[in-house]
């Protein structure tokens, strides 16, 4: 049985999983509550019950690995049931069931779309309930497909191509694990066609056919993947030309194909995503936004930001002079400059903008801050989960985050994404908003760059580790910051109208070889998602609120919380990420931003994977944690990480 | 004491809440989890949703009162309250409790003060009625209690 589900047994005791399965259950019904604990409890679950969704939220983000299950009402006082499923979805990953007394069509959509596993109308059977660990063993069998995969591909260090993977052969880990779990993989592909928690394990593998191992789109891969569709243009790019242009040994044109689909997927939230994030740019602008992370919340604090004029002063800053730990700054900047910024040309505002992201990073430690606080945040934590990753120092970014997330539902994927403490949501939510900040920036340098502010700025001492670690040429940041895609700046509508074509540009920008910035390090796999994500600016912020909404219906604030967001991009990305469907992000997996930085270039320090532009369900970051070094993956496995999710699905080291 | 006889009486009230309509299969439900590990379960559960829809109700009525026409919070005082009916089969009140949304939907004042004056006389009913049975099987005791009578 997958690690987590066995952890799960093997906490209660016994291995006879659905028997001592936890589950959480949230209702704020004393008599409903008290009924279903009990219900749940003759089903021989494991039952944890709270009347309070805060509490329940708290609990969570102590430990995931503390449930397999959260059953929750959909109506509760102190927290809208739907959003506590988007958190969940998106920083835990962890499968959600609502319960609720009104079964009309549209409210039980409403649950779908943001990422309910089921929907149970009240009062609940018991028959009902006896069912419900399908899905947590459905979920589990999705990561963990990836991230067999990816332990396989590692422990056989293959230079064989897909077709020597046998499935005997992946064995690296447990015999029986990966046999089962593939097995039992395609079994739900069969019957779970419409989630796609599997997706990203059917991008190169053939469910009916022997586990191959997964293509892992570095940094570098991808790198030279966006530029060899920019070279064609994203509208005529076919796997075929992309592939030659790409000259990647032992990629097949399957791999390219698949990861093209997810690409533009990405690209298309990303520009819906633009349109409606106007506001995010404006309050990338300000500082005080970073302050104010509450704002965050439901994504509505984007709104609040500081006004653009806030932006422009930063445009004008040199941000693009802000040395590495301007990063932040220049992120926000970037985004505020989004508008200013010419679109393509590498401006070295591109820089300020993570300058001023890490600026504003700085701002944010400690505080509540707004909503671009928690964007830098979350790249920030993502850069800093990058440097983290390097040094143990992930206390602070967790602590940033944490505060941020307290800030707002940010999506967990911070605390997947870090080992230590948990990456509050939030931060992680900035991460990848920043990421998205930096369109301008290259997104290499500029998520390293990012990274470095926002490691900086996040802390001291992560600042003084970031430097450490990662030699992350902040120089070049600033002259070859990605061209700032103007479009994302800009505002939505420039947005979305170059989005596709920039981000792709901003894509490939960030790949370009000049980005000299350490992404490379490990970053670059981050960078190279964030690139991606950073591409989208300001507008990518909203979008990660939105990213969700945009493609599901959630709208922008419940994007941004929920894990739709970057389960959107990473899902469109990936096709592998857990699906958002799930829950929105595949809810629960929610879609990482965080793109992971694979190990590439990355010191001995854990590589973080950023799954920036994944909306990455957590399967997919625990796939991109797996490939990255063992370390993290242990790190990230616990909390399926929605870095490792993004990113990893987007990035994942080639075989 | 006549544990046959009480229990006989027991049964047959609850025969009676369930012939009219009172109670529904969801307490049936509830029943059974009832077990050695959890005595007095149903007992339990019967008492905090009395208590915890006494609450409900009693917000409701004010709410009424303090925010005139406002159909949409007397829905949603009114949904949660639906809820814990229906978990645990209170099969009257939850009918007044649609009765009472649907007025709400029709933006009808009076339906729904008329809706809650049935509400609150069902679970008035209610709560006597089941209160008795309890107080049956509490001097049936814990032996003749084991022992649930067939429905």
């Amino acid at each position: 049985m997958r690690t987590d589900v066995r952890r799960g047994a093997a906490a209660t005791g016994m291995d006879q999983f659905p028997v001592g399965m936890r589950v959480l259950a949230v209702d704020d019904d004393p008599v409903c509550l008290k009924v279903l604990e009990t219900l749940l409890r003759r089903c021989q679950y494991h039952v944890t019950a709270t009347n309070q969704a805060v509490i329940a939220l708290r609990m969570l983000r102590e430990n995931r690995d503390m449930f397999d299950l959260v059953i929750s009402d959909v109506h509760m006082p102190d927290m809208d049931g739907f959003k506590l499923l988007e958190l969940v979805g998106l920083e835990m990953d962890l499968p959600v069931i609502m319960l609720s007394v009104n079964g009309e069509t549209k409210t039980v959509m409403k649950g779908i779309t943001h990422g309910a596993c089921d929907y149970l109308l009240k009062p609940v059977r018991i028959e009902e309930l006896r069912n419900i660990w399908q899905h947590v063993v459905r979920r589990k069998f999705s990561t963990r497909d990836s991230v067999n995969l990816d332990t396989y591909e590692e422990c056989n260090k293959p230079p064989s191509a897909d077709s020597d993977y046998v499935f005997g052969q992946v064995t690296c880990g447990s015999p029986d694990q990966s046999g089962r779990p593939s097995k039992k993989r395609k079994e739900y592909h069969s019957e779970e066609e419409d989630e796609d928690e599997d997706s990203s394990g059917q991008d190169n593998d053939d469910p009916s056919a022997p586990k191959r191992p997964r293509v892992v789109w570095s940094v570098e891969l991808h790198r030279k993947f966006v530029a060899a569709v920019n070279h064609l243009g994203i509208d005529k790019a076919v796997p075929k030309r992309i592939l030659e242009l790409m000259n990647v040994e032992k990629l097949t044109r399957e791999n390219v194909a698949s990861h093209l689909q997810k690409y533009r997927l990405y690209l298309r939230r990303l520009s819906a995503v633009a349109s409606q994030q106007a506001g995010i740019v404006a309050a990338l602008g300000g500082r005080d936004p970073f302050l104010r992370m509450d704002a965050f919340e439901g994504l509505q604090g984007y709104q609040a930001f500081t006004s653009p004029a806030a932006l422009s002063t930063f445009s004008a800053h040199g941000l693009l002079n802000s040395p590495r730990n301007n990063q932040t700054a220049v992120v926000i900047q970037g985004v505020a400059t989004s508008r200013s910024i010419p679109t393509g040309s590498s401006s070295c505002t591109t820089n300020p903008l993570i300058g001023d992201a890490a600026k504003y990073h700085l701002s944010l430690p400690g505080n509540q801050h707004g909503n671009l606080g928690q964007g830098l945040a979350t790249s920030l934590g993502q850069a800093q989960l990058q440097q983290k990753w390097m040094n143990e120092g992930s206390g602070d970014l967790s602590t940033i985050l944490s505060g941020n997330s307290r800030a707002n539902g940010m999506p967990r994927m911070l605390p997947s994404v870090t080992s230590s403490p948990l990456l509050p949501p939030d931060l992680v939510e900035c991460t990848q908003a920043k990421v998205a900040i930096q369109p301008s920036v290259r997104a290499p340098s500029a998520s390293v760059e990012l990274l470095e502010g926002a490691i900086g700025a996040s802390s001291g001492p992560l600042e003084s580790r970031v430097s450490q670690q990662s030699a992350l040429p902040s120089s070049g940041f600033s002259a070859n910051m990605l061209p700032v895609h103007g479009s994302f700046n800009n505002n939505g509508a420039s947005f979305s109208s170059n989005g596709a074509t920039r981000l792709g540009d901003a894509f490939s920008a960030s790949f370009r070889p000049t980005n000299d910035l350490t992404v490379a390090r490990g970053t670059k796999v981050g960078a190279g998602s964030f690139g991606g994500t950073i591409h989208l600016s300001p507008d990518t912020e909203q979008k990660y609120l939105s990213f969700g909404s945009s493609d599901s219906l959630l709208d922008p604030k419940l994007v941004w919380s929920s894990s739709q967001l970057p389960s959107n991009i990473g899902a469109h990305y990936h096709s592998m990420s857990q699906r958002s469907n799930n829950c929105s992000i595949d809810s629960s997996h929610g879609g990482r931003m965080f793109g992971q930085t694979s190990a590439s270039a990355s010191t001995a320090a854990p590589q973080t994977k950023f799954d920036i532009l994944f909306s990455g369900d957590t399967s997919m970051a625990r796939n991109a944690s797996e490939s990255g070094p063992q370390r993290l993956q242990s790190e990230l496995s616990s909390s399926t990480c929605s870095f490792d999710g993004l990113l990893n699905s987007m990035i994942k080291v080639v075989r | 004491m006549d544990y046959s006889n009480l229990r006989r009486q027991a049964a047959s009230l609850k025969k009676g809440l369930f012939d009219q309509g009172h109670l529904d299969e969801q307490f049936r439900q509830v029943e059974d989890l009832q077990d050695e590990a959890s005595p007095n379960f149903v007992e339990e559960v019967v008492v905090v949703f009395f208590k915890d829809s006494g609450r409900l109700i009693s917000n409701l009525e004010q709410a009424l009162e303090k925010y005139p026409r406002d159909f949409n919070r007397w829905d949603a005082y009114m949904q949660q309250l639906k809820g814990s009916c229906s978990s645990i089969g209170a099969s009257r009140m939850k009918n007044e409790c649609m009765s009472f949304r649907d007025n709400c939907g029709q933006r009808s004042v009076e339906g729904c003060m008329g809706s809650l004056q049935k509400l609150k006389r069902e679970h008035a009913i209610l709560r006597q009625k089941l209160e008795s049975y309890f107080q049956l099987l509490r001097q049936v005791g814990p032996a003749g209690a084991a022992t649930r009578p067939a429905m």
